[in-house]
């Protein structure tokens, strides 16, 4: 094997155009990521016809180095603006955005590059050292395990709930009832569609995303009087950061790589999803949850770690199995197809060198995502740092252009305004929407595994805790409300006491 | 009842009526049960939805109402004020009062800038990309500069509007083969 890698190496370094393709690649995919309403998967999509005319090695080598920076390039406006530039970068917001409101922008972006990178790698060597084993795992899992995921996952909902579990839950439902609007999933039922065949194809999840957090933000600052541009100042010296803000934070690194890692894989559930779990997570194990949301390098580090983890667990299935775990990788699927390669158990015997190219292409990406990061902030954040009165209206054009390209139809821009004035009423409202992109996500995945398993099953409900796998997902999924709600009451019992 | 549970009485009314819409729209979805009832079919997930969002809503009103109860006890009426009717004075709200209110709620630049968009999106596709974003650049700058500096900012909005989009059109559709409408200019 690391024979192969070090070929994959050579032919890496052998081909000027190739190191060239993958520093283009990486800055491109930064950008996307960074600017709102452009995504990794707008970036990919865009790119993937001009890889035609290369060699398959080149090719997905600048498509795959778009990935990492895609997901990479988010936390900038995450941080700075506040809109998660990338679906990815969400839980970004939370820490980073507030960090930048205390004067520590640059120590918000140092760390969360560093975890970006830390993420990055631990992902790839993950990729790279124990693919078909994983793979060989999530080949076992039926439905009644992905309904246990989701359910897993659902509850977690319950510590991103903020100050009020009730208003969280109701977020997350609100959230839930859009997703099933549209066709049903296994029998294609039309649903809430109100004989609108636009609405057949239900809303589209970036609509939703850029709906949510851009369009409501921009809403926001138009309605709040404020004139200059909304990208903070930070100051980057070095990386950013001293080693005292990584004291303690081992073990959140680990977990939030692993948890990107392990969703990543899981075909359906990707980087978006991943970054909110991590951050739960980290939030509910933490000694100090209160302080998550108020600027610390916890939060940042869970969001930013996991989210680039999922690069290397979403490619795992896609080249073991031919099964993407996200919507880049849907983007990469085509793209290994364009230059005749058919991912899946024979890829690495019928095109072994090329995988092998890929694999340390993608090593290439991430310390080039890394520099670029570093060394061009100050360009990234040119982009950003245009006045208010230009940038705010210029995002919108783009989220409209993001909205539009999706399948050519001016519906989905429609979706943007909807979401854009739901967000702006949930925040107004002290609705959390983080639960509400949690459900909207999951519903689909929630429905069709139970329905799937109940169809196996004869409608028998018991055999999903018969399942080794899926029920120790439903004991976690137990044991994670009952720690939130424990952590819940137990503050108000103190108080009482006192 | 203070402000904070008003807007949480607010928030359990709208998702109750919410759920009560979303519950009867679900009975009107067509359920495929060829091989017999083996599981759930296509309303059972919105209706699990639908219930469960009633109940939550139901807590929220309840637990708004009793807290707003508990609020009042504890204050034990300290903070209320005796008055002598006959020492009372009307006085009238100043003019405007009522359009302040609502503009303190949803501001005229929110406002506007919700319909600058609405239109932006209507427009899109008849005249095009380029016309609307410019005619939308143009509108939302101007809106979101200050009064004072709107004269200074005039022309580099102008040319902004106009150089942006017609850039942008060109970069998005000529290299990333994207397509963007043509509208009145194709």
């Amino acid at each position: 094997m690391l024979g192969m890698l070090l070929e994959g190496f050579g032919a890496v370094f052998t081909d000027p155009l190739s190191i060239l393709m993958i520093i283009v690649g990486t800055s491109v995919g930064i950008v996307f990521g960074a600017l709102p309403g452009l995504t990794t998967v707008a970036g990919l999509s865009m790119f993937l016809p001009i890889t035609y005319a290369m060699s398959s090695g080149t090719g997905l080598s600048m498509l795959t180095a778009i990935y990492i920076g895609g997901m990479s390039g988010g936390l900038v406006s995450a941080i700075l603006l506040n809109i998660p530039g990338t679906p990815s970068s969400i839980a970004t917001c939370f820490d980073g955005s507030p960090m930048a409101k205390n004067g520590q922008a640059g120590r918000a972006l140092g760390l969360a590059v560093f975890a970006s990178l830390i993420g990055t790698a631990i992902s790839l060597l993950f990729m790279v050292v124990l693919s078909p084993t994983l793979a060989n795992l999530t080949i076992k899992f039926g439905p009644w395990e992905y309904f246990s995921v989701t359910v897993f996952a659902l509850t977690l909902i319950s510590s991103l709930t903020g100050k009020s579990i009730v208003k969280g839950l109701l977020s997350a439902l609100f959230g839930m009832m859009f997703a099933t609007v549209g066709l049903s999933p296994i029998d294609s039922a039309k649903r809430f569609t109100f004989g609108s065949l636009q609405l057949t194809s239900g809303f589209n999840l970036l609509a939703v995303l850029v709906g949510l957090y851009a369009i409501s933000e921009v809403l926001s600052t138009a309605g709040s009087e404020q004139e200059k541009a909304q990208v903070r100042e930070y100051k980057m010296r070095g990386l950013g950061f001293t080693l005292k803000d990584l004291k303690g934070q081992g073990i959140n690194f680990v977990r939030s790589s692993l948890i990107g890692l392990g969703i990543g894989i899981l075909p359906g559930i990707g980087g978006s999803t991943s970054n909110i779990i991590a951050y739960s997570v980290a939030k509910t194990s933490s000694k100090h949850p209160e302080k998550f949301g108020t600027g610390i390098p916890d939060g940042i580090i869970a969001s930013e770690a996991s989210n680039n983890a999922s690069i290397g667990g979403a490619m795992i299935p896609l080249l073991t199995l031919g099964i993407p775990g996200d919507g880049a990788t849907a983007i990469l699927l085509g793209g290994f197809m364009l230059h005749g390669m058919q991912p899946g158990p024979l890829l690495f015997q019928s095109n072994g060198a090329t995988v092998y190219q890929i694999f340390a292409s993608m090593i290439l990406s991430m310390i080039v995502m890394a520099l670029v990061m570093y060394l061009g902030m100050r360009a990234i954040v040119k982009v950003l740092k245009v006045p208010a009165n230009i940038l705010l209206p210029l995002i919108v054009v783009l989220c409209a252009i993001g909205a539009y390209a999706l399948n050519n139809r001016v519906f989905d821009m429609w979706g943007l305004i909807l979401f854009g004035i739901i967000g702006l009423a949930m925040s107004k409202a002290g609705v959390p929407a983080p639960p509400f992109i949690l459900g909207f996500i999951l519903e689909s995945a929630f429905e069709t595994n139970l329905r799937r398993g109940l169809e196996y099953s004869n409608g028998n409900f018991q055999e999903v805790f018969t399942r080794p796998i899926s029920a120790m997902f439903l004991v976690l999924a137990i044991v994670s409300l009952a720690a939130t709600l424990y952590k819940q009451y137990k503050p108000k019992k103190a108080t009482s006491e006192e | 009842m203070n402000k904070a549970n008003k807007k949480e009485l607010g928030v359990g009314i709208f998702f109750a009526l919410l759920s009560i819409f979303y519950i009867v729209q679900s009975r009107n979805v067509s359920t495929f049960t060829p091989f017999g009832n083996r599981g759930l079919d296509s309303q059972s997930i919105p209706a699990m939805i639908g219930w469960l969002s009633i109940a939550l809503s139901a807590i929220l009103i309840v637990t708004t109402i009793l807290k707003d109860r508990k609020e009042k006890k504890g204050t034990g009426g300290q903070n209320e004020q005796i008055c002598d009717p006959d020492q009372v004075a009307c006085i009238d709200p100043p003019k405007g009062a009522k359009l302040q209110g609502i503009l303190q709620v949803v501001p005229l630049k929110l406002m506007l800038s919700l319909l600058f968009l609405f239109f932006y999106f209507l427009f899109y596709q008849r005249i095009g990309f380029i016309l609307s974003s410019i005619f939308y650049l143009l509108s939302q700058s101007f809106l979101l500069t200050e009064k004072g500096k709107r004269k200074k900012w005039a022309l580099f909005i102008i040319l902004f509007s106009i150089g942006v989009s017609v850039l942008i059109y060109f970069i998005f559709t000529r290299y990333f083969t994207l397509f963007l409408p043509r509208g009145i200019l194709g």
